[in-house]
C-alpha cells in the first residue's frame, strides 16, 4: 500500500479511530492521539500484511486495540483527572459536560475488554461479528462483555 | 438498559477538529520511509560486502591452489624455519615484549571497568 493510499484511508478513518482511544482513554485525549499516531505508524509499517479479508477500518481499530492494551501493560502511567480530561467543543452546555464527566467516570471503572466492547458497540456503532473481529474474541464473549459492561455502567451512571 | 443505552448513544465522545492529526501522521510515516530505505541500503551493502568477500576468497583460493601445484614447497621443511624464526624472535627480544603485554592488559582492564553510554 503506497503511503498517499494509506492516508487518504487514515483520512477517513480518524474520526471514530480517535474516538473509540479517547472512550478507551477516559476521556485523555492527548493521550488517545498518541495511541492513534502509534497504531497508524504501527498499521503502514504492517501495511503489507493487510490481504483485505477484512475491512480496513476493523484490521486499523485491532491495531489502535492492541497499541492500548500495549501501552496499558508498558506503565501505569498518571491518570489525567477525569474533571479535566472531557473533551468538549466550546458550545456545549453545563448539562452535557456534566453528563461527559459522568460517562468518563463510570467508563473508568470498567474492565477494558467491557469498555472496548461497549465503545464499539454504543459510539462506534459496529456489529457483534466486527467487534469480535477487533477485540479478538468469539461473538458470544463479545455480547456477554456488552451485558456486564452495561450493568456496571448502570451502578455508576445516574440517569 | 434501555436508559443506560440511550444514554451511551446521545453521549457519544466527540473529537476535536485537529488538521495536525494528519501532519502529524504523514510526518512519522515519512521518518518509517527514512528508516526503511536506511535498512535497505544497509542490507543492500551487506549483501554487496558478502558477494566481494566470496569472489576474493574465491580467487584466493584458486591462486592458492595454481601455486601449490605449480610450485610445490617441502612444507615440512618450511614450517621448521617459521617456528625456529619465532623462536628465536622470542629469546632475542623477550624483555621488550613484556611491556606492550602489560599495558594491553592495563588497558583492558580500563576499558572493561568503564560503564557502557547510554544511548
Amino acid at each position: 500500500m503506497t503511503q498517499e493510499r494509506f492516508i487518504s484511508q487514515v483520512r477517513e478513518q480518524q474520526e471514530p479511530l480517535r474516538r473509540f482511544l479517547l472512550a478507551l482513554c477516559n476521556g485523555d485525549a492527548a493521550l488517545a492521539d498518541d495511541i492513534a499516531q502509534d497504531a497508524l505508524v504501527r498499521a503502514y509499517v504492517a501495511s503489507g500484511s493487510f490481504l483485505g479479508l477484512s475491512k480496513f477500518s476493523t484490521w486499523l481499530f485491532r491495531i489502535a486495540y492492541n497499541c492500548y492494551i500495549d501501552n496499558c501493560r508498558k506503565a501505569k502511567p498518571e491518570k489525567a483527572p477525569v474533571e479535566e480530561a472531557y473533551n468538549l467543543p466550546g458550545t456545549d452546555t453545563t448539562d452535557k459536560s456534566f453528563r461527559y464527566q459522568q460517562l468518563y467516570q463510570a467508563l473508568e471503572k470498567l474492565p477494558e475488554k467491557e469498555k472496548a466492547a461497549i465503545a464499539l458497540f454504543y459510539f462506534e456503532d459496529r456489529s457483534i461479528k466486527e467487534i469480535s473481529a477487533i477485540l479478538d474474541m468469539p461473538a458470544g464473549t463479545v455480547k456477554y462483555q456488552l451485558s456486564m459492561g452495561r450493568n456496571h455502567l448502570k451502578q455508576h451512571i445516574q440517569l | 438498559m434501555k436508559e443506560i443505552e440511550d444514554f451511551l448513544r446521545e453521549n457519544k465522545p466527540q473529537v476535536k477538529k485537529d488538521p495536525t492529526f494528519i501532519l502529524e501522521t504523514r510526518r512519522r510515516l515519512e521518518q518509517v520511509e527514512g528508516i526503511k530505505s536506511e535498512v535497505d541500503r544497509q542490507r543492500h551493502h551487506g549483501r554487496v560486502a558478502l558477494i566481494v568477500a566470496l569472489c576474493a576468497g574465491l580467487a584466493i583460493g584458486v591462486v592458492a591452489a595454481a601455486l601449490a601445484f605449480f610450485y610445490p614447497v617441502d612444507a615440512q621443511s618450511a614450517t621448521e624455519g617459521i617456528v625456529q624464526s619465532i623462536r628465536l624472535f622470542l629469546q632475542n627480544y623477550r624483555q621488550y615484549l613484556l611491556m606492550p603485554i602489560a599495558l594491553l592488559a592495563i588497558l583492558l582492564g580500563v576499558v572493561l571497568s568503564k560503564k557502557p553510554v547510554q544511548i
